[in-house]
């Protein structure tokens, strides 16, 4: 199965084992992917604590259990005449894919669930159904692409992670199978009141949602019924064109809390969905790989084996990554909710870091009030101005209350 | 009058730091209640709209949100799309802060207050 796949993006120094033997296809093969390095140092996947040292075994099996989406050619032309393939494209898309089909595991069939090759089945089948390239699967790369023409993109144009964060919360909405509550907070904000309204809302018609919910899950969840489980998404910008260091031990720390989704972003032009870090690396699946689109063969059979990082993931220094991420969280019920707050709350910020986001109970009330967003120049303030600056001066933009 | 954005240079490098000096001092006892911020375009940003204003005087106890409220409005911009304000070119201010308090932790040696705006890179 592997032996389909050119990975194109992985850049490690290859070890010396590699590098002194012979290039055969085989070596070539495994020559950018180097085994996870021998570390005291713990390894964080995904809220997940593991020693390299002594857990290697589970730690890989955990990245492997993953859902990875990468490039693929041949499958049906989106919108009938467009592409059939998404390479040089869609790496945004693949990553909105990853982070979403990884939110999904945890709410059908929880974050301890493990890839068993052998017996690919029941809601997991379910999940990486709603990802296959065609163009009824909830969440496949037609969806993505032809709904994001309504955020501006054409099909085939690059995405950044609010782009794709904003179009899988749109057909989330479609998804009553897994009847899930996506939030995507703007301005580096998380209001918690506007996120309890959103997991609230619709539960009122509690008989249908709590139908939904017994007919569904695989985990036993009894507030299901009151409380819708959350995806929350949040678009960031670090820096302009390196990310600010002060913000990198705060991005670490976003794999640390049990909640965690990961990061979608990149190296500049690149997208990777980062799932965890070791020391001063983060490790990720990268999306630049070209595979053949896999079509189910019946309705209870998907050929999976290639939806599955087999080979050690990648990894690459934190200071390289690309300033504009998407941090993502999941939170099964209102309890896990009001824990995430808190986690997030007691961030200790030592030497310097700075917060990424910031989590308020409510909007301050004057946010309420549309007058103060149309601060006009106020001309009594600009006659004061009179001829205190020359002709050649700029002007001064008056803001009043 | 308008579109001094179009300028290509920074308003750092358009002017001397004396001439910078003189023109917050001249501003603050003219308008002592306000606050002077001089909001730019990051050079690479290719799809938020130039500003027609980079220099602004602020009420002191106007948030950070309200400001990036009133800026995202003069844009158009809807709710839901990607637009930072980055203070000094570096970091994200918390909504909750008011302009006195940026201003007094980061205010630039000239007096005024620098924020750069961007909206997220694309990726393919």
């Amino acid at each position: 199965m592997t032996s389909l796949i050119r990975t194109t993006r992985c850049r490690h120094p290859p070890s010396r084992k590699q590098a002194t033997s012979t290039l055969t296809y085989d070596t070539l093969r495994f020559a950018d992917t180097p085994d996870f390095p021998e570390t005291a140092e713990p390894v964080w996947v995904l809220g997940r604590k593991y020693s390299a040292l002594t857990e290697k075994e589970q730690l890989l099996n955990d990245i492997t259990s993953r859902l990875w989406f990468t490039y693929r050619r041949n499958f049906p032309a989106i919108g009938g005449t467009g592409p059939t393939s998404d390479t040089g494209w869609g790496c945004m898309l693949r990553c909105g894919q990853m982070i979403f089909a990884q939110a999904l595991l945890c709410r059908h069939i929880g974050r301890d669930w493990r890839w068993d090759k052998q017996k690919s089945q029941g809601e997991y089948l379910n999940i990486l159904t709603a990802f296959l390239d065609k163009k009824d699967s909830y969440y496949s790369i037609h969806q993505i692409a032809q709904m994001g023409v309504g955020e501006g993109k054409c099909i085939g144009q690059w995405y950044g992670p609010n782009t794709v964060a904003q179009v899988l919360r749109k057909l989330a909405v479609f998804d009553q199978w897994s009847s899930i509550a996506v939030h995507i907070a703007m301005d580096n904000t998380v209001v918690m009141d506007e996120i309890r309204r959103l997991c609230r809302a619709g539960t009122n018609e509690s008989s249908e949602a709590g139908a939904l919910c017994n007919g569904y899950t695989g985990v036993s969840d009894p507030s299901c019924s009151l409380w819708k489980p959350l995806v929350l998404l949040i678009p960031l910008r670090l820096g302009l064109s390196d990310i600010n260091e002060a913000y990198i031990e705060t991005l670490k720390h976003c794999f640390m809390v049990p909640q965690s989704l990961g990061v979608i972003g990149g190296r500049p032009n690149s997208a990777h969905y980062f799932i965890g870090y070791v020391g001063d690396e983060l490790i990720y699946l990268d999306p630049h790989t070209t595979q053949l689109a896999v079509e189910p063969s019946d309705c209870c059979f998907v050929e999976d084996e290639s939806f599955h990082c087999q080979h050690p993931p990648c990894r690459m220094h934190v200071s390289e990554i690309d300033p504009s991420i998407a941090v993502g969280f999941f939170c099964r019920s209102q309890e896990d909710f009001e824990d995430w707050c808190q986690q997030i709350k007691k961030l200790s910020l030592s030497g310097g870091a700075l917060p990424m986001f910031e989590v308020v109970d409510q909007l301050p009330l004057h946010l309420s009030n549309p007058d103060v967003l149309n601060l006009t120049p106020d001309s009594s303030d600009a006659d004061r101005l009179d001829r205190f600056f020359d002709s050649e001066d700029e002007e001064f933009e008056i803001l009043s209350l | 009058m308008q579109s001094n954005q179009k300028n290509s240079q920074p308003f750092k490098q358009r002017k001397s730091l004396a001439s910078r000096k003189e023109e917050v001092i001249g501003i603050k006892a003219k308008f002592p209640t306000k606050i002077p911020v001089i909001v730019e375009r990051y050079r690479r940003e290719k799809y938020l709209p130039l500003l027609d204003k980079t220099k602004f005087l602020v009420p002191k106890d106007l948030s950070m949100m309200q400001f990036i409220n009133i800026i995202r409005n003069r844009m158009n911009l809807s709710a839901t799309q990607a637009f930072y304000l980055l203070v000094n070119n570096k970091s994200l201010a918390s909504m909750s802060l008011t302009m006195a308090e940026l201003y007094r932790d980061h205010k630039d040696e000239d007096g005024f207050l620098y924020m750069t705006y961007a909206s997220q890179e694309m990726f393919g």
